[in-house]
């Protein structure tokens, strides 16, 4: 049953993916700016621009583009980029494994650290720390990012030199091997950091709330009637079923660590997908913002996919229905 | 908390609507030397144009609230719309539906707002309707779990038995009960608003013509090292109006029996 | 299971803790040696020094090996330059190619891969003799075909500049023998020589680009020239790394073994990582942290007329003059009277520039002309002359029409400005200052492809400000604000729609004018009718500031700008 759930819902993808293309096809084409210009230089003459025009078939009807588009895309070419002259899926994924990266260390982070502090604050309700974890982490969550970053990288980078400010490697160094990764972990660490942090406050807030809630219900109280240590009860009865819950949202909030990739990769200098992003977006390349699309749409509907197939076998309901 | 929570938020709502009283400045015109630090003079310190900070701030409240007022508010209609129908009809109506707000939360909210802006250009019209769009699935979805819920409740099934017109048991049976969810989803996408229309700012794409907090947070990054009052004000500004909603939320989910914002 | 996870996540933390604190004492050390240093009068050297006496191998054979870590806004993608005007292409390339010429800091031609050269009948031949010790990095010796390929295969089809200009009066370029190129125009073409350098016209090899597909060539990746430094490695958006040129045609040079080009985009970003010391050399400076680093001496500085999208860049307002409120030129000279040119250099560039003083840049000595009488800032006068057109004022609110001709009675005197996102600034202080005369200003920042289409292409603007780089001859950045046959859908025309036969005669008497103190009478008579007329509005020359840390020295601001720096490290 598993095999074909997983199956079906892949195949459920298609059209979702082919409607992600012609959305984001009709909006980069319908808009303002002429993308000839992207592709031709700034400089040219009207003949010029004809020319080109012609030469990238911008001069056919726009269903005629989309048709072309979308059969190029049926063989997996996205096209070529209008600024860099290279095979877009070559300009993505270049960039690609530093943004999964950042995005996935950040998932483990505000995860391990969101779920801890929410055991935390809800494993003693009311008391001092609990206060401190819920007060700390609503400040996590009301500072833009940009702020936040801004800060770290001046007390942690500037004053302190603990880390670096910028970059994905040190740039004097060419280090392989074990010296190579502890100099991107090094590297890391901030913007990973800074990127988790919205996403820490969401899982503790969310993990304080659904344990709290659990803490009260029939079952522990026949547990805590049994004399089994408070440790016991939390780990073993209560956290479980209120995880629930949370793997749910972190698997939603998937495109939001995505999107706050776009403003940590450009305040720490990471070269990732979300600086390309706007780049293609302020230089109206084309190609590659669709291809984006199509990639971004690809793997929220995949954390989708995943966070039901986890939801469905954390959940004993579900798994026995 | 509830009464701090209160507190902020009359406080963000007092400014937005009295900001012609509150204000010395008009927050556009050259009221002093620039860069000028906080003072009697000008509370908050001037910009580097030699603008009124505090006037800013306090028209900012303005703006803040109509883009979040804006783009909330719809979203929350539709959201409610979509959300009733599909869990009172179910079916294929909520199949077909259920499959739209999914389609619509495919691309991140922030992902396409950048696009959006960047090529349509930066006005607030135009955040305001690319936020309203992609933000009321989540609402939706609230929606209509809360709906399946209520429809099996006994009033309901009551009312329906004594044959009751589907739209009259949508209107007076179901409707009230989704008010405080509706709320605490609305006030919640409030604050994110305030945050999204900050960090787009960040990347340039604010609107010049307005002041905004997020605008003013974002143009003094880079004069941190020069000028903290700008980046303090206007952050400390989005700071208590995100906190304040989220406490006020917190607190009346809490009181609403428990109802847990699903995000 | 849910506890091994747990494990494994500390320990990813536990290591990525030790991994800060071990690599956090090499930043010490380098903060340390970035303390001590003795040439912080560098960069002034630089400046007047020309370019191929700076470096003196008997000083400076010791030290000044070793890596110089660059930032830059943005990778291209694309390494060639003679593609492309694009300043980010340029800035990550131009240290690996030549141009046949390079100048001084007065834009005086001097020898690069020509060694000298000749001017006949009358400036519609030149000729120039190259050098014979030039090669490839690839090792192929450097001929006059690797000149003519070029300039008729590339920079007259790509180049959009030098296209446009050089490509329309350009008859042939003839190689009588390996060491000399001839250029035959089609009439006397005054400025050819300040088109010349590895910006303008940078020379690529004959050998591997002959007979490819220009663009797809795999050598704009990784490329192959004759400049100071090679090509060495790549990583997308991340740095791009050139090494040490060993076979370089100038003795002694470079000096630095290597230079990566880090990509940091954001502006305050790169601040913080120059002070950190992860970086050496900024291309520019965010106005406000540039005081603060001018009194630091751990930094260097070197202040220029070459900002990254050009040379002699002038913020310049234009009015569209389809437009009816801008008819009158009244109108145009109130908002000018109202723009004051010093509030606009101190509260916006930072003091990175001055006051434009006339339409054509000072920093083009051949043709500015000094002494113009542009309106002062004088918001009365401003007042004056609106009152005078019929745009009247009760108290202090926006002015409304009474008696404007081809203006409804009543409407209020509104309307917007068109500039890039980055110039936001420029916008925000005239809707400040326009206030003060009654003026109300809408500012429409638009990213650049929306901007282009909007002001060019539909012409459906009221103002723009727009940063016209004048270039190192009016030739290249003047004429086509000016002349009448340039009112086309084409980026950075006449964007005013500025029609006089008058001024497009002496723009091509200008260009066929040899003499330079007859071109420049010819220079100074076009702009007494520019301001005059006031199609346009100039505000800010702007100035650009390099700056590095005083470790190393040797730079100059635009071109080659490393080829003879030196680095003195630990």
């Amino acid at each position: 049953m598993t095999r074909r759930y997983i199956l079906g819902r892949l195949w459920q993808t298609v059209p979702m993916l082919l409607g992600v293309v012609v959305v984001g096809f009709l909006l980069v084409h319908i808009a303002p700016g002429d993308p000839i210009l992207a592709l031709a230089g700034e400089n040219g003459d009207e003949a010029y621009y004809a020319a080109m025009r012609e030469r990238f078939g911008l001069d056919q009807p726009l269903t005629r583009q989309l048709w072309t588009y979308i059969s190029r895309l049926a063989r997996g070419d996205l096209g070529t980029s209008a600024i860099q002259k290279q095979p877009v899926s070559a300009v993505i994924f270049d960039r690609l494994p530093n943004t999964l990266l950042l995005a996935g260390t950040a998932l483990v982070l505000s995860t391990t650290i969101g779920i801890l502090a929410g055991v935390l604050a809800a494993s003693k309700s009311g008391a001092l720390r609990d206060r401190a974890v819920s007060t700390s982490t609503l400040l996590l969550y009301a500072v833009p990012v940009f702020w936040l970053g801004q800060l770290t990288i001046l007390w942690f980078g500037l004053r302190w030199g603990w880390f670096p400010v910028q970059g994905r490697t040190d740039a004097r160094s060419n280090s392989t091997g074990l010296a190579h990764f502890l100099d991107v972990a090094h590297h890391l660490a901030l913007p990973a950091l800074v990127l988790a942090s919205q996403q820490i406050a969401v899982v503790a807030r969310l993990t304080r709330t659904a344990l709290i809630d659990q803490l009260e219900a029939p079952h522990i109280d026949a547990a805590r009637s049994r004399g089994l240590p408070d440790a016991t009860i939390l780990f073993r009865h209560a956290l479980p079923a209120a995880l629930l819950p949370v793997v749910t949202v972190i698997g939603n909030r998937v495109g939001h660590l995505v999107s706050g990739a776009v403003v940590v990769e450009i305040v720490f200098g990471w070269p990732g997908i979300g600086r390309l992003l706007v780049a293609a977006t302020t230089d109206r390349d084309i190609p590659v913002l669709l291809g984006l699309f199509v990639l971004i749409g690809f793997a929220v509907l995949i954390a989708n996919l995943i966070t039901d197939i986890s939801y469905r076998w954390l959940d004993p309901r579900i798994r026995i229905g | 908390m509830l009464t701090i929570g209160l507190l902020m938020m009359s406080l963000v709502i007092a400014g937005a609507l009295f900001a012609p009283l509150i204000a010395p400045y008009d927050p556009f015109v050259l009221a002093g030397p620039p860069l000028a630090s906080p003072s009697r003079a000008h509370l908050m310190g001037t910009d580097s144009l030699g603008r009124d900070l505090f006037s800013a701030v306090v028209y900012g409240a303005r703006t803040s609230l109509l883009v979040s007022i804006g783009a909330a508010f719809p979203a929350a209609l539709i959201g409610l719309f979509v959300g009733m129908t599909a869990g009172y009809a179910g079916g294929w109506l909520d199949n077909v539906l259920m499959r739209v707000t999914e389609f619509v939360q495919i691309i991140p909210r922030f992902f396409l707002a950048i696009v959006v802006l960047a090529i349509f250009g930066d006005g607030y019209r135009n955040l305001v309707i690319v936020l309203a769009v992609s933000s009321w699935p989540v609402i939706g979805r609230a929606i209509r779990a809360q709906t399946l819920v209520v429809r099996e409740l006994r009033h309901v099934e009551a009312a329906r038995a004594i044959g009751a017109r589907a739209r009259w048991i949508v209107m007076r049976e179901i409707l009230p009960s989704m008010w405080s969810i509706l709320t605490v989803m609305t006030g919640l996408l409030l604050a994110d608003v305030i945050l999204i229309e900050a960090s787009l700012s960040f990347l340039g794409l604010g609107d010049p013509n307005r002041a905004s907090w997020g605008r003013l947070a974002a143009d003094a990054q880079q004069y941190l090292r020069v000028a903290w009052w700008l980046a303090f004000f206007p952050g400390a500004a989005i700071v208590i109006a995100v906190i304040g909603v989220n406490l006020v939320v917190d607190a009346w989910s809490q009181s609403k029996n428990r109802i847990k914002p699903a995000r | 299971m849910r506890q091994q996870v747990l494990q494994v996540t500390a320990l990813l933390v536990v290591i990525m803790l030790v991994a800060a604190s071990c690599s956090s004492d090499d930043a010490a050390l380098d903060d340390n040696s970035a303390g001590d240093s003795t040439s912080t009068t560098a960069a002034t050297d630089t400046t007047s020094a020309p370019t191929e006496t700076t470096a003196d191998p008997d000083t400076d054979n010791a030290a000044g090996g070793g890596t110089l870590v660059v930032a830059i806004s943005e990778d291209p993608g694309q390494y060639n330059p003679a593609l492309t005007t694009s300043g980010s292409v340029h800035t990550a390339s131009e240290l690996m190619f030549n141009g046949l010429l390079a100048y001084d800091d007065q834009y005086a031609p001097q020898p690069d891969l020509a060694l000298d050269w000749e001017i006949e009948e009358d400036g519609a031949l030149y000729r120039f003799n190259l050098r014979d010790n030039v090669v490839w990095h690839d090792g192929t010796p450097f001929t006059s075909a690797d000149v003519k390929y070029t300039f008729e295969n590339v920079l007259t089809e790509f180049h959009s500049r030098t296209k446009a200009s050089v490509g329309s009066v350009l008859v042939s370029v003839d190689t009588p023998d390996e060491t000399t190129v001839e250029f035959r125009f089609s009439e006397p073409y005054a400025p050819f020589l300040q088109q010349l350098d590895v910006t303008e016209a940078p020379i690529l090899p004959a050998h591997i680009y002959e007979g490819t597909d220009i663009e797809a060539n795999p050598a704009n990746l990784e490329p192959v020239g004759t400049g100071p430094f090679m090509f060495a490695s790549r990583s997308a958006d991340e740095e791009i790394v050139l090494s040490k040129n060993p076979n370089y045609f100038k003795e002694g040079l470079p000096i630095l073994d290597e230079v990566v080009m880090r990509v940091i985009p954001d502006e305050g970003s790169q601040v913080l990582a120059l002070e950190s010391g992860e970086v050496d050399w900024l291309w520019g400076v965010p106005g406000p942290d540039l005081e603060r680093l001018r009194k630091d001496d751990q930094f260097g500085t070197l202040d220029t007329l070459v900002n990254p999208g050009g040379a002699n860049c002038i913020m310049t307002v234009s009015f569209n003059l389809d437009r009816p409120i801008f008819n009158d030129v009244r109108v145009r000279r109130a908002v000018a009277h109202a723009l004051d040119r010093e509030a606009f250099v101190e509260r916006v560039a930072f003091g990175q520039g001055n006051a434009a003083t006339a339409p054509i840049s000072s920093g083009i000595p051949t043709a500015y002309a000094s002494g113009l009488e542009l309106p002062d800032f004088d918001p009365e006068e401003a007042g004056r002359l609106l009152d005078e057109v019929g745009w009247v004022r009760d108290g202090e609110g926006v002015r409304n029409a009474d008696g404007v001709e081809g203006i409804e009675d009543g409407t209020p005197l509104t309307f917007g400005v068109h500039l890039f996102p980055n110039f936001a600034p420029y916008g925000e202080l005239m809707k400040a200052l326009l206030i003060d005369i009654g003026v109300d200003l809408e500012i429409n920042a638009l990213e650049r492809a929306t901007m282009v289409e909007q002001v060019f292409t539909e012409r459906n603007f009221d103002t723009n400000i727009i940063s016209f780089c004048n270039g190192t001859d009016p030739e290249v950045g003047v004429r086509r604000m000016y002349i009448s046959s340039n009112i086309a859908p084409v980026p950075f025309s006449n964007s005013s729609g500025y029609v006089n036969p008058n001024v497009d005669a002496l723009f091509d008497e200008a260009r066929n004018t040899v003499d330079p103190a007859a071109r420049k009478a010819v220079y100074r008579t076009l702009q007494e009718i520019l301001v005059e007329e006031l199609p346009y509005f100039w505000l800010v020359e702007t100035t650009s500031t390099r700056i590095f840390t005083s470790d190393c020295s040797g730079f100059r601001a635009f071109g080659h700008f490393a080829e003879a720096a030196s680095c003195n490290r630990e």
